[in-house]
Protein backbone atom coordinates (compact mmCIF):
# COMPACT_ATOMS: atom_id res chain seq x y z
CA UNK A 1 0.00 0.00 0.00
CA UNK A 2 1.72 2.96 -1.27
CA UNK A 3 -1.05 6.16 0.49
CA UNK A 4 2.29 7.04 2.61
CA UNK A 5 4.07 9.67 0.44
CA UNK A 6 7.77 8.33 -0.08
CA UNK A 7 10.21 9.77 2.44
CA UNK A 8 13.37 11.35 2.17
CA UNK A 9 14.06 11.23 5.78
CA UNK A 10 13.19 7.77 7.68
CA UNK A 11 10.83 8.73 10.43
CA UNK A 12 10.86 6.69 12.83
CA UNK A 13 7.58 7.78 15.23
CA UNK A 14 7.94 5.77 18.57
CA UNK A 15 11.35 6.44 19.40
CA UNK A 16 11.02 9.88 18.76
CA UNK A 17 8.92 9.85 21.94
CA UNK A 18 12.44 8.68 24.04
CA UNK A 19 14.18 11.87 22.37
CA UNK A 20 11.56 13.90 23.77
CA UNK A 21 11.62 12.34 27.30
CA UNK A 22 15.51 13.73 27.76
CA UNK A 23 14.04 16.76 26.40
CA UNK A 24 11.53 17.14 28.95
CA UNK A 25 13.94 16.35 31.82
CA UNK A 26 16.54 19.26 30.83
CA UNK A 27 13.85 21.72 30.66
CA UNK A 28 12.22 20.24 33.95
CA UNK A 29 16.05 20.93 35.46
CA UNK A 30 16.74 23.66 34.03
CA UNK A 31 13.46 25.77 35.15
CA UNK A 32 13.68 24.52 38.41
CA UNK A 33 17.31 26.00 38.56
CA UNK A 34 16.00 29.28 37.16
CA UNK A 35 12.68 29.28 39.12
CA UNK A 36 15.69 28.75 42.24
CA UNK A 37 18.05 31.30 41.17
CA UNK A 38 15.19 34.44 40.82
CA UNK A 39 14.87 35.17 44.24
CA UNK A 40 18.11 34.50 45.26
CA UNK A 41 19.85 35.96 43.02
CA UNK A 42 17.96 39.39 41.70
CA UNK A 43 16.69 42.23 43.70
CA UNK A 44 13.22 42.44 45.76
CA UNK A 45 11.72 44.54 42.86
CA UNK A 46 12.81 41.89 40.13
CA UNK A 47 11.61 38.77 41.99
CA UNK A 48 7.91 40.84 42.34
CA UNK A 49 8.09 41.65 38.37
CA UNK A 50 8.50 37.68 37.95
CA UNK A 51 5.79 37.04 40.07
CA UNK A 52 3.49 39.39 38.20
CA UNK A 53 4.69 37.67 35.00
CA UNK A 54 3.34 33.71 36.52
CA UNK A 55 0.41 35.52 37.70
CA UNK A 56 -0.08 36.91 34.12
CA UNK A 57 0.93 33.68 32.66
CA UNK A 58 -2.18 31.91 34.46
CA UNK A 59 -4.43 34.22 32.84
CA UNK A 60 -2.87 34.05 29.09
CA UNK A 61 -2.99 30.43 29.79
CA UNK A 62 -7.23 30.28 30.25
CA UNK A 63 -6.98 32.64 27.02
CA UNK A 64 -5.26 30.16 25.25
CA UNK A 65 -7.69 28.27 26.13
CA UNK A 66 -10.70 29.86 24.57
CA UNK A 67 -8.96 31.61 21.92
CA UNK A 68 -5.71 29.71 20.98
CA UNK A 69 -7.67 26.46 21.36
CA UNK A 70 -11.37 26.57 20.73
CA UNK A 71 -10.95 29.65 18.63
CA UNK A 72 -13.36 32.17 20.40
CA UNK A 73 -12.18 35.47 20.61
CA UNK A 74 -13.01 37.12 23.76
CA UNK A 75 -12.18 40.87 25.04
CA UNK A 76 -14.18 40.45 28.35
CA UNK A 77 -11.03 38.40 29.05
CA UNK A 78 -9.74 41.12 31.99
CA UNK A 79 -13.17 41.57 33.45
CA UNK A 80 -12.90 37.71 34.64
CA UNK A 81 -9.32 38.78 35.72
CA UNK A 82 -10.84 42.19 37.33
CA UNK A 83 -13.63 39.44 38.93
CA UNK A 84 -11.01 37.61 40.75
CA UNK A 85 -9.50 40.63 41.70
CA UNK A 86 -11.98 42.34 43.31
CA UNK A 87 -13.76 39.25 44.92
CA UNK A 88 -10.17 39.42 47.01
CA UNK A 89 -10.42 43.25 47.24
CA UNK A 90 -14.17 43.50 48.75
CA UNK A 91 -13.60 40.49 51.02
CA UNK A 92 -11.74 42.57 53.50
CA UNK A 93 -14.49 45.34 53.59
CA UNK A 94 -17.16 42.66 52.93
CA UNK A 95 -15.78 40.24 55.63
CA UNK A 96 -15.86 36.89 53.22
CA UNK A 97 -13.65 34.72 55.19
CA UNK A 98 -9.67 33.53 53.38
CA UNK A 99 -11.65 29.82 52.79
CA UNK A 100 -14.48 30.91 51.43
CA UNK A 101 -12.96 33.12 48.68
CA UNK A 102 -10.95 30.79 46.22
CA UNK A 103 -14.70 28.79 46.11
CA UNK A 104 -16.41 31.89 45.68
CA UNK A 105 -14.00 33.32 43.22
CA UNK A 106 -14.47 29.67 41.01
CA UNK A 107 -18.38 30.10 41.06
CA UNK A 108 -18.01 33.29 40.02
CA UNK A 109 -16.35 32.86 36.90
CA UNK A 110 -18.26 29.74 36.04
CA UNK A 111 -21.38 32.37 36.29
CA UNK A 112 -19.56 34.44 34.23
CA UNK A 113 -18.14 32.48 31.75
CA UNK A 114 -21.62 31.04 31.15
CA UNK A 115 -23.19 34.54 30.78
CA UNK A 116 -20.47 35.37 28.13
CA UNK A 117 -20.72 32.31 26.67
CA UNK A 118 -24.29 31.78 25.94
CA UNK A 119 -25.03 34.63 23.96
CA UNK A 120 -21.63 33.91 21.94
CA UNK A 121 -22.82 30.28 20.82
CA UNK A 122 -24.23 31.78 17.45
CA UNK A 123 -21.60 34.11 16.38
CA UNK A 124 -18.30 34.15 15.57
CA UNK A 125 -14.88 36.03 14.75
CA UNK A 126 -15.95 40.20 14.99
CA UNK A 127 -19.31 39.70 15.90
CA UNK A 128 -18.21 37.48 19.05
CA UNK A 129 -15.30 39.69 19.56
CA UNK A 130 -17.94 43.04 19.72
CA UNK A 131 -20.77 40.58 22.42
CA UNK A 132 -17.60 39.49 24.85
CA UNK A 133 -16.63 43.55 24.65
CA UNK A 134 -19.91 44.59 25.63
CA UNK A 135 -19.79 42.36 28.15
CA UNK A 136 -15.89 43.64 29.42
CA UNK A 137 -17.50 47.28 29.11
CA UNK A 138 -20.04 46.15 31.41
CA UNK A 139 -17.75 44.81 34.07
CA UNK A 140 -15.74 48.36 33.99
CA UNK A 141 -19.23 50.17 34.39
CA UNK A 142 -20.18 48.39 37.28
CA UNK A 143 -17.00 48.83 38.85
CA UNK A 144 -17.10 53.00 38.36
CA UNK A 145 -20.47 52.64 39.41
CA UNK A 146 -20.18 51.46 42.68
CA UNK A 147 -17.70 53.93 44.17
CA UNK A 148 -18.77 53.67 48.07
CA UNK A 149 -17.30 49.62 47.64
CA UNK A 150 -15.36 50.12 45.23
CA UNK A 151 -13.69 53.17 44.82
CA UNK A 152 -14.44 53.63 41.09
CA UNK A 153 -11.88 54.45 39.21
CA UNK A 154 -9.91 55.63 42.22
CA UNK A 155 -9.16 51.90 43.19
CA UNK A 156 -8.77 50.29 46.26
CA UNK A 157 -6.06 49.08 48.08
CA UNK A 158 -6.37 45.11 49.10
CA UNK A 159 -5.37 43.88 52.77
CA UNK A 160 -2.46 41.18 52.43
CA UNK A 161 -3.68 37.84 52.63
CA UNK A 162 -1.86 36.53 55.50
CA UNK A 163 -1.34 32.66 56.54
CA UNK A 164 0.61 32.15 60.28
CA UNK A 165 3.87 34.01 59.11
CA UNK A 166 2.77 34.17 54.96
CA UNK A 167 2.01 37.52 53.52
CA UNK A 168 1.24 37.92 50.26
CA UNK A 169 3.18 41.35 49.81
CA UNK A 170 6.20 40.08 51.04
CA UNK A 171 8.49 39.30 47.85
CA UNK A 172 9.26 35.61 48.42
CA UNK A 173 6.16 34.32 49.60
CA UNK A 174 4.25 36.35 46.72
CA UNK A 175 6.94 34.86 44.93
CA UNK A 176 5.71 31.69 45.84
CA UNK A 177 2.03 31.88 45.90
CA UNK A 178 2.39 33.04 42.09
CA UNK A 179 4.37 30.10 41.55
CA UNK A 180 1.57 27.67 42.82
CA UNK A 181 -1.36 28.47 40.98
CA UNK A 182 1.15 28.86 37.75
CA UNK A 183 2.06 25.38 38.13
CA UNK A 184 -1.29 24.37 38.61
CA UNK A 185 -2.69 25.97 35.73
CA UNK A 186 0.17 25.10 33.42
CA UNK A 187 -0.17 21.20 34.73
CA UNK A 188 -3.73 21.41 34.06
CA UNK A 189 -3.60 22.94 30.88
CA UNK A 190 -1.21 20.12 29.95
CA UNK A 191 -3.37 17.60 31.33
CA UNK A 192 -6.54 19.36 28.97
CA UNK A 193 -4.09 19.24 25.67
CA UNK A 194 -3.78 15.45 26.05
CA UNK A 195 -7.48 15.20 26.76
CA UNK A 196 -10.30 14.38 24.58
CA UNK A 197 -12.04 17.70 25.42
CA UNK A 198 -8.50 19.44 24.69
CA UNK A 199 -9.04 17.71 20.93
CA UNK A 200 -12.71 18.67 21.04
CA UNK A 201 -11.55 22.27 21.24
CA UNK A 202 -9.50 21.99 18.61
CA UNK A 203 -11.50 20.72 16.00
CA UNK A 204 -14.49 23.09 17.06
CA UNK A 205 -11.84 25.57 16.26
CA UNK A 206 -10.83 24.00 12.81
CA UNK A 207 -13.97 23.77 11.37
CA UNK A 208 -17.19 22.98 13.10
CA UNK A 209 -18.74 21.08 9.51
CA UNK A 210 -15.90 18.74 10.11
CA UNK A 211 -16.05 18.74 14.77
CA UNK A 212 -20.30 17.84 14.11
CA UNK A 213 -19.66 15.08 11.87
CA UNK A 214 -17.15 13.92 14.47
CA UNK A 215 -19.91 13.65 17.12
CA UNK A 216 -18.14 16.43 18.79
CA UNK A 217 -20.93 18.95 21.00
CA UNK A 218 -20.21 22.13 19.94
CA UNK A 219 -22.26 23.94 22.18
CA UNK A 220 -20.67 22.42 24.99
CA UNK A 221 -17.58 22.46 23.88
CA UNK A 222 -17.68 26.21 23.79
CA UNK A 223 -19.18 26.93 26.89
CA UNK A 224 -16.98 24.24 28.70
CA UNK A 225 -13.51 26.79 27.15
CA UNK A 226 -15.48 29.59 28.08
CA UNK A 227 -15.83 28.63 31.81
CA UNK A 228 -12.18 27.32 31.64
CA UNK A 229 -10.81 30.56 30.56
CA UNK A 230 -12.74 32.43 33.16
CA UNK A 231 -11.69 30.47 36.12
CA UNK A 232 -8.37 30.46 35.07
CA UNK A 233 -8.42 34.66 34.40
CA UNK A 234 -10.07 34.80 37.99
CA UNK A 235 -7.82 32.71 40.00
CA UNK A 236 -4.93 34.86 38.26
CA UNK A 237 -6.94 38.03 39.17
CA UNK A 238 -7.30 36.70 42.86
CA UNK A 239 -3.54 36.20 43.62
CA UNK A 240 -2.76 39.65 41.59
CA UNK A 241 -4.74 41.85 43.89
CA UNK A 242 -3.78 39.80 46.93
CA UNK A 243 0.46 40.28 45.46
CA UNK A 244 -0.17 44.01 43.94
CA UNK A 245 -2.08 45.41 47.22
CA UNK A 246 -3.84 47.28 44.82
CA UNK A 247 -6.33 47.55 42.49
CA UNK A 248 -8.41 49.78 39.72
CA UNK A 249 -10.17 49.56 37.00
CA UNK A 250 -7.62 50.44 33.92
CA UNK A 251 -5.89 47.24 34.91
CA UNK A 252 -9.12 45.42 34.03
CA UNK A 253 -10.11 47.33 30.57
CA UNK A 254 -10.45 46.64 26.93
CA UNK A 255 -7.05 47.41 26.65
CA UNK A 256 -5.97 44.67 29.18
CA UNK A 257 -8.34 42.30 27.44
CA UNK A 258 -6.54 43.20 24.08
CA UNK A 259 -2.99 42.62 25.69
CA UNK A 260 -4.02 39.41 26.75
CA UNK A 261 -4.89 38.82 23.10
CA UNK A 262 -1.51 39.86 21.89
CA UNK A 263 0.48 37.71 24.87
CA UNK A 264 -1.63 34.82 23.13
CA UNK A 265 -0.91 35.49 19.57
CA UNK A 266 2.60 36.45 20.03
CA UNK A 267 3.57 33.29 22.01
CA UNK A 268 1.65 31.28 19.48
CA UNK A 269 -1.94 30.22 19.90
CA UNK A 270 -2.65 26.41 21.38
CA UNK A 271 1.09 25.94 23.10
CA UNK A 272 2.00 26.60 26.71
CA UNK A 273 4.86 28.05 26.16
CA UNK A 274 3.47 30.09 23.95
CA UNK A 275 1.41 31.96 26.45
CA UNK A 276 4.49 31.87 29.05
CA UNK A 277 6.56 34.10 26.72
CA UNK A 278 3.40 36.36 25.88
CA UNK A 279 2.95 36.86 29.37
CA UNK A 280 6.54 37.95 29.91
CA UNK A 281 6.38 40.02 26.79
CA UNK A 282 2.97 41.83 28.27
CA UNK A 283 4.40 42.78 31.99
CA UNK A 284 8.28 43.11 30.91
CA UNK A 285 8.79 45.17 27.89
CA UNK A 286 6.40 47.84 29.25
CA UNK A 287 8.48 47.98 32.73
CA UNK A 288 11.50 48.32 30.73
CA UNK A 289 9.92 51.00 28.80
CA UNK A 290 9.13 52.20 32.07
CA UNK A 291 12.64 52.23 33.23
CA UNK A 292 14.00 53.86 30.66
CA UNK A 293 11.42 56.84 30.35
CA UNK A 294 9.44 56.46 27.31
CA UNK A 295 6.18 54.39 29.35
CA UNK A 296 4.08 55.73 25.94
CA UNK A 297 5.86 53.72 23.83
CA UNK A 298 5.03 50.76 24.70
CA UNK A 299 1.51 50.38 22.69
CA UNK A 300 3.42 51.59 19.47
CA UNK A 301 5.91 49.16 19.54
CA UNK A 302 3.35 46.43 20.53
CA UNK A 303 1.54 47.56 17.28
CA UNK A 304 4.77 47.04 15.42
CA UNK A 305 5.44 43.83 17.05
CA UNK A 306 1.86 42.47 16.47
CA UNK A 307 1.65 43.01 12.56
CA UNK A 308 4.89 41.77 12.35
CA UNK A 309 4.15 38.65 13.97
CA UNK A 310 0.77 38.21 11.90
CA UNK A 311 2.88 38.63 8.34
CA UNK A 312 5.98 36.51 9.21
CA UNK A 313 5.63 34.32 12.10
CA UNK A 314 1.55 33.22 12.19
CA UNK A 315 2.22 30.35 14.83
CA UNK A 316 3.81 32.95 17.33
CA UNK A 317 7.20 32.79 19.23
CA UNK A 318 7.36 29.16 20.09
CA UNK A 319 6.91 28.35 15.88
CA UNK A 320 9.44 30.85 15.35
CA UNK A 321 11.95 29.18 17.98
CA UNK A 322 10.95 25.45 16.11
CA UNK A 323 11.50 27.36 12.85
CA UNK A 324 15.29 28.64 13.71
CA UNK A 325 16.13 24.79 15.47
CA UNK A 326 15.02 23.83 11.97
CA UNK A 327 17.35 26.09 10.28
CA UNK A 328 20.10 25.72 12.58
CA UNK A 329 19.63 21.32 12.26
CA UNK A 330 18.50 21.14 15.58
CA UNK A 331 15.27 19.91 14.77
CA UNK A 332 14.47 16.77 16.38
CA UNK A 333 11.92 15.49 13.68
CA UNK B 1 -32.87 -8.66 4.91
CA UNK B 2 -34.28 -5.57 6.62
CA UNK B 3 -32.97 -2.27 5.29
CA UNK B 4 -30.85 -0.87 8.55
CA UNK B 5 -31.22 2.93 6.79
CA UNK B 6 -34.05 3.69 5.02
CA UNK B 7 -34.69 7.27 2.74
CA UNK B 8 -38.70 7.86 2.16
CA UNK B 9 -39.78 10.31 -0.65
CA UNK B 10 -37.19 12.54 0.47
CA UNK B 11 -37.15 16.02 -0.88
CA UNK B 12 -34.45 19.12 -0.31
CA UNK B 13 -35.36 22.37 -1.62
CA UNK B 14 -33.19 25.78 -1.58
CA UNK B 15 -35.36 28.16 -2.20
CA UNK B 16 -37.03 27.72 -5.80
CA UNK B 17 -34.06 25.12 -6.44
CA UNK B 18 -35.22 21.34 -5.71
CA UNK B 19 -32.09 19.71 -5.43
CA UNK B 20 -33.01 16.25 -4.28
CA UNK B 21 -36.40 15.08 -5.27
CA UNK B 22 -38.82 12.58 -4.03
CA UNK B 23 -35.34 9.58 -3.28
CA UNK B 24 -36.68 6.47 -1.59
CA UNK B 25 -33.87 4.26 -1.13
CA UNK B 26 -33.01 1.38 1.18
CA UNK B 27 -29.49 0.11 2.43
CA UNK B 28 -29.32 -3.48 3.86
CA UNK B 29 -26.49 -3.30 6.73
CA UNK B 30 -23.26 -4.53 5.17
CA UNK B 31 -24.18 -2.80 2.01
CA UNK B 32 -21.76 -0.99 0.13
CA UNK B 33 -23.57 1.86 -2.09
CA UNK B 34 -22.26 3.62 -5.31
CA UNK B 35 -23.89 7.13 -5.68
CA UNK B 36 -23.25 8.91 -9.01
CA UNK B 37 -24.52 11.40 -11.43
CA UNK B 38 -23.41 14.64 -13.40
CA UNK B 39 -22.38 18.27 -11.34
CA UNK B 40 -24.88 19.54 -9.48
CA UNK B 41 -27.05 16.39 -9.56
CA UNK B 42 -27.78 16.49 -5.68
CA UNK B 43 -25.63 13.95 -4.47
CA UNK B 44 -23.75 15.57 -2.21
CA UNK B 45 -26.70 17.24 -0.81
CA UNK B 46 -28.33 14.00 0.13
CA UNK B 47 -25.28 12.95 1.73
CA UNK B 48 -25.56 16.16 3.86
CA UNK B 49 -29.45 14.97 4.27
CA UNK B 50 -28.49 11.78 5.70
CA UNK B 51 -25.50 12.96 7.93
CA UNK B 52 -27.64 15.94 9.08
CA UNK B 53 -25.98 19.13 7.64
CA UNK B 54 -29.21 19.95 5.44
CA UNK B 55 -32.69 19.70 6.84
CA UNK B 56 -34.74 18.28 4.16
CA UNK B 57 -37.89 20.09 3.11
CA UNK B 58 -40.09 16.76 3.02
CA UNK B 59 -39.86 12.92 3.57
CA UNK B 60 -38.18 10.49 6.06
CA UNK B 61 -35.22 9.37 6.84
CA UNK B 62 -34.66 6.28 9.63
CA UNK B 63 -31.98 4.32 11.05
CA UNK B 64 -33.04 0.83 12.70
CA UNK B 65 -36.32 2.10 12.82
CA UNK B 66 -34.82 5.13 14.87
CA UNK B 67 -36.04 8.55 12.76
CA UNK B 68 -33.24 10.30 12.41
CA UNK B 69 -35.22 14.20 11.40
CA UNK B 70 -34.69 15.64 15.04
CA UNK B 71 -31.09 14.68 15.56
CA UNK B 72 -28.33 17.53 14.98
CA UNK B 73 -25.03 15.91 12.77
CA UNK B 74 -23.40 15.52 16.10
CA UNK B 75 -25.86 13.71 17.79
CA UNK B 76 -26.04 11.29 14.43
CA UNK B 77 -22.65 10.62 14.37
CA UNK B 78 -22.57 9.89 18.11
CA UNK B 79 -25.15 7.09 16.35
CA UNK B 80 -22.71 6.36 13.94
CA UNK B 81 -23.65 7.61 10.86
CA UNK B 82 -20.68 9.22 10.06
CA UNK B 83 -19.49 10.95 7.04
CA UNK B 84 -16.15 12.84 5.07
CA UNK B 85 -15.95 15.52 3.19
CA UNK B 86 -16.06 16.99 -0.52
CA UNK B 87 -13.01 19.19 1.04
CA UNK B 88 -10.39 17.43 3.35
CA UNK B 89 -11.02 18.96 7.00
CA UNK B 90 -7.91 18.33 9.19
CA UNK B 91 -6.67 19.64 12.22
CA UNK B 92 -3.96 21.28 10.42
CA UNK B 93 -1.35 22.09 13.24
CA UNK B 94 -1.42 18.45 14.79
CA UNK B 95 -0.34 15.43 13.67
CA UNK B 96 -1.33 12.19 11.84
CA UNK B 97 -2.16 10.50 14.91
CA UNK B 98 -4.00 13.63 17.37
CA UNK B 99 -6.43 13.81 14.23
CA UNK B 100 -7.24 10.18 13.95
CA UNK B 101 -7.42 9.97 17.67
CA UNK B 102 -10.18 12.91 17.71
CA UNK B 103 -12.15 10.13 15.89
CA UNK B 104 -12.40 8.33 19.53
CA UNK B 105 -14.82 11.24 20.45
CA UNK B 106 -17.58 8.62 19.56
CA UNK B 107 -16.57 6.28 22.35
CA UNK B 108 -17.76 7.20 25.94
CA UNK B 109 -15.44 9.59 27.54
CA UNK B 110 -15.10 10.80 31.10
CA UNK B 111 -16.29 14.27 32.49
CA UNK B 112 -14.84 17.69 32.21
CA UNK B 113 -13.14 16.89 36.23
CA UNK B 114 -12.02 12.83 35.31
CA UNK B 115 -9.98 14.55 32.05
CA UNK B 116 -8.80 17.11 33.70
CA UNK B 117 -7.39 15.95 36.75
CA UNK B 118 -6.51 12.48 34.47
CA UNK B 119 -8.06 10.47 37.01
CA UNK B 120 -8.45 6.46 36.70
CA UNK B 121 -11.36 6.09 33.95
CA UNK B 122 -10.19 9.13 31.95
CA UNK B 123 -6.41 6.92 32.08
CA UNK B 124 -8.28 4.09 30.95
CA UNK B 125 -9.96 5.82 28.20
CA UNK B 126 -6.84 7.46 26.98
CA UNK B 127 -5.35 4.00 27.04
CA UNK B 128 -8.30 2.54 24.64
CA UNK B 129 -8.12 5.17 22.46
CA UNK B 130 -4.18 5.21 21.59
CA UNK B 131 -4.72 1.89 21.16
CA UNK B 132 -7.39 2.21 18.72
CA UNK B 133 -5.81 4.90 17.03
CA UNK B 134 -3.07 2.93 16.40
CA UNK B 135 -4.71 -0.29 15.10
CA UNK B 136 -6.32 1.73 12.93
CA UNK B 137 -3.30 3.45 11.18
CA UNK B 138 -1.43 0.31 11.32
CA UNK B 139 -4.66 -1.20 9.01
CA UNK B 140 -4.24 1.97 6.81
CA UNK B 141 -0.77 2.08 6.47
CA UNK B 142 -0.53 5.52 8.23
CA UNK B 143 2.03 4.54 11.01
CA UNK B 144 4.92 5.62 9.56
CA UNK B 145 4.08 9.16 9.15
CA UNK B 146 2.00 9.00 12.41
CA UNK B 147 3.84 11.74 14.01
CA UNK B 148 3.89 14.47 11.34
CA UNK B 149 2.06 17.25 10.96
CA UNK B 150 -0.69 16.78 8.34
CA UNK B 151 -0.51 20.53 7.38
CA UNK B 152 2.93 19.15 6.02
CA UNK B 153 1.84 15.97 3.87
CA UNK B 154 0.88 15.56 0.54
CA UNK B 155 -2.96 15.02 -0.36
CA UNK B 156 -3.50 11.77 -0.62
CA UNK B 157 -1.58 11.10 2.77
CA UNK B 158 -4.34 13.71 3.85
CA UNK B 159 -7.09 12.41 2.84
CA UNK B 160 -6.68 8.99 4.21
CA UNK B 161 -5.74 10.52 7.59
CA UNK B 162 -9.56 11.66 7.58
CA UNK B 163 -10.82 8.52 6.58
CA UNK B 164 -9.06 6.81 9.70
CA UNK B 165 -10.41 9.30 11.38
CA UNK B 166 -13.62 8.21 10.32
CA UNK B 167 -12.47 4.59 10.90
CA UNK B 168 -10.81 4.62 14.22
CA UNK B 169 -14.63 3.93 16.10
CA UNK B 170 -16.39 1.56 13.92
CA UNK B 171 -19.24 3.30 11.80
CA UNK B 172 -22.93 2.25 11.57
CA UNK B 173 -23.15 4.07 8.07
CA UNK B 174 -20.25 5.69 6.82
CA UNK B 175 -20.62 8.37 3.88
CA UNK B 176 -17.85 9.40 1.69
CA UNK B 177 -18.29 12.16 -0.67
CA UNK B 178 -15.41 11.29 -3.74
CA UNK B 179 -12.64 10.05 -1.62
CA UNK B 180 -10.79 9.41 -4.84
CA UNK B 181 -11.16 13.10 -5.88
CA UNK B 182 -7.54 14.03 -6.49
CA UNK B 183 -6.11 11.20 -5.80
CA UNK B 184 -3.90 9.35 -8.68
CA UNK B 185 -4.02 5.55 -9.88
CA UNK B 186 -2.10 3.82 -7.21
CA UNK B 187 -3.25 5.73 -4.15
CA UNK B 188 -7.12 4.64 -5.85
CA UNK B 189 -6.47 1.58 -5.64
CA UNK B 190 -4.87 1.82 -2.61
CA UNK B 191 -7.74 3.42 -1.14
CA UNK B 192 -10.24 1.16 -2.80
CA UNK B 193 -8.25 -1.81 -1.18
CA UNK B 194 -8.44 0.22 2.36
CA UNK B 195 -12.28 0.44 2.21
CA UNK B 196 -12.96 -3.10 1.21
CA UNK B 197 -10.93 -4.48 3.98
CA UNK B 198 -12.93 -2.63 5.98
CA UNK B 199 -16.26 -3.77 4.71
CA UNK B 200 -15.08 -7.09 4.58
CA UNK B 201 -14.55 -6.84 8.35
CA UNK B 202 -18.23 -6.67 8.59
CA UNK B 203 -21.12 -4.20 10.27
CA UNK B 204 -20.36 -1.43 8.42
CA UNK B 205 -22.74 -0.03 5.56
CA UNK B 206 -21.24 2.44 3.37
CA UNK B 207 -22.41 5.30 0.43
CA UNK B 208 -19.82 6.43 -1.61
CA UNK B 209 -20.51 9.14 -4.07
CA UNK B 210 -17.96 8.91 -6.57
CA UNK B 211 -17.14 10.03 -10.05
CA UNK B 212 -14.46 7.89 -10.95
CA UNK B 213 -17.09 4.90 -12.94
CA UNK B 214 -14.21 2.26 -13.10
CA UNK B 215 -13.90 2.71 -9.42
CA UNK B 216 -17.27 1.97 -8.75
CA UNK B 217 -17.53 -0.70 -10.81
CA UNK B 218 -14.40 -2.33 -8.64
CA UNK B 219 -15.41 -1.35 -5.57
CA UNK B 220 -19.41 -1.50 -5.53
CA UNK B 221 -21.61 -4.38 -6.04
CA UNK B 222 -25.08 -1.69 -6.13
CA UNK B 223 -24.99 1.78 -7.01
CA UNK B 224 -27.65 4.61 -7.60
CA UNK B 225 -27.65 6.93 -10.42
CA UNK B 226 -29.09 10.81 -9.61
CA UNK B 227 -30.03 13.08 -11.92
CA UNK B 228 -31.82 16.81 -11.14
CA UNK B 229 -32.28 15.24 -7.95
CA UNK B 230 -33.79 12.45 -8.67
CA UNK B 231 -32.89 8.81 -8.87
CA UNK B 232 -32.57 7.80 -12.64
CA UNK B 233 -31.25 4.26 -12.37
CA UNK B 234 -30.22 1.56 -9.95
CA UNK B 235 -28.58 -1.95 -10.10
CA UNK B 236 -24.91 -2.88 -10.32
CA UNK B 237 -22.64 -0.60 -11.34
CA UNK B 238 -22.80 -2.35 -15.43
CA UNK B 239 -26.44 -1.84 -15.24
CA UNK B 240 -26.97 1.97 -14.42
CA UNK B 241 -24.28 2.65 -16.65
CA UNK B 242 -26.06 1.07 -19.69
CA UNK B 243 -29.25 2.56 -18.71
CA UNK B 244 -30.31 4.89 -21.64
CA UNK B 245 -31.06 8.10 -18.97
CA UNK B 246 -27.72 7.45 -17.71
CA UNK B 247 -26.37 7.74 -20.88
CA UNK B 248 -27.93 10.54 -21.63
CA UNK B 249 -27.62 12.74 -18.24
CA UNK B 250 -23.33 11.99 -18.17
CA UNK B 251 -22.93 12.45 -22.19
CA UNK B 252 -25.68 13.98 -23.58
CA UNK B 253 -26.69 10.89 -25.62
CA UNK B 254 -29.77 11.37 -26.86
CA UNK B 255 -31.67 7.56 -27.45
CA UNK B 256 -34.90 7.66 -29.11
CA UNK B 257 -36.21 10.87 -29.42
N1 LIG C 1 -26.58 25.23 0.52
C1 LIG C 1 -27.07 25.36 -0.73
N2 LIG C 1 -27.83 26.44 -1.05
C2 LIG C 1 -28.34 26.58 -2.31
N3 LIG C 1 -28.17 25.69 -3.29
C3 LIG C 1 -27.43 24.60 -3.03
C4 LIG C 1 -26.83 24.37 -1.75
N4 LIG C 1 -26.15 23.20 -1.77
C5 LIG C 1 -26.28 22.73 -3.02
N5 LIG C 1 -27.06 23.55 -3.79
C6 LIG C 1 -27.46 23.31 -5.17
O1 LIG C 1 -28.10 22.06 -5.21
C7 LIG C 1 -27.77 21.36 -6.38
C8 LIG C 1 -27.17 20.02 -6.03
O2 LIG C 1 -25.89 20.23 -5.48
P1 LIG C 1 -24.96 19.07 -4.90
O3 LIG C 1 -23.78 19.72 -4.29
O4 LIG C 1 -25.77 18.18 -4.06
O5 LIG C 1 -24.52 18.32 -6.24
P2 LIG C 1 -23.48 17.13 -6.42
O6 LIG C 1 -24.22 16.05 -7.09
O7 LIG C 1 -22.81 16.82 -5.16
O8 LIG C 1 -22.46 17.79 -7.45
P3 LIG C 1 -20.87 17.62 -7.57
O9 LIG C 1 -20.64 16.37 -8.33
O10 LIG C 1 -20.48 18.82 -8.35
O11 LIG C 1 -20.31 17.60 -6.21
C9 LIG C 1 -26.83 22.26 -7.17
O12 LIG C 1 -27.58 22.96 -8.14
C10 LIG C 1 -26.30 23.19 -6.12
O13 LIG C 1 -25.97 24.44 -6.69
MG1 LIG D 1 -20.86 16.98 -4.45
Amino acid sequence: MRLVPDLAVPHRPFQRAAGRRHGALFSAVALTAAWLAIPVLLGQYEVFIAAQVMIYAVATLGLDIVYGRAGQLSLAHASFFGLGAYTAALSGPLGIPLWVQPELVVLLAIAGGIIVAVPTLRLSGLRLALVTLLFGELFDWAIDHSLALTGGSQGMTVAPMTIGPFNSQGTVDAYLLASIIALGATLLTRQLARSQLGRRMLAVRDSELASASLGVPIVHTKITAFILSAVFAGAAGWVYAYVVGFVSPTTFNLFASVYFLVAVILGGAGRITGAWLGSAYIVLVPEVFNLVGYPNLFPVLGGGVLIAIALFLPGGLVEGAALIRAQLGLHRR
Amino acid sequence: MTALLKLDRVSVRFGGLAAVTDVTMAFSPGSLTGLIGPNGAGKTTLLNAISGFTAITSGHIAMNEIDLSPLSAAERARLGVVRGFQTVRLLERETVFDNVLVGCERLPQPGLLGQLLALPPERRCRARDLAATETTLRDLGLLPIAHRRVDELPFASRRLTEIARLLVVRPTVLLLDEPAAGLDTRDRRALVESIRTYHEAGGLTTIIIEHDIELVRRLCPYSVALDMGRIIASGSPNEVLSEPAVQQAYFGVRSGA
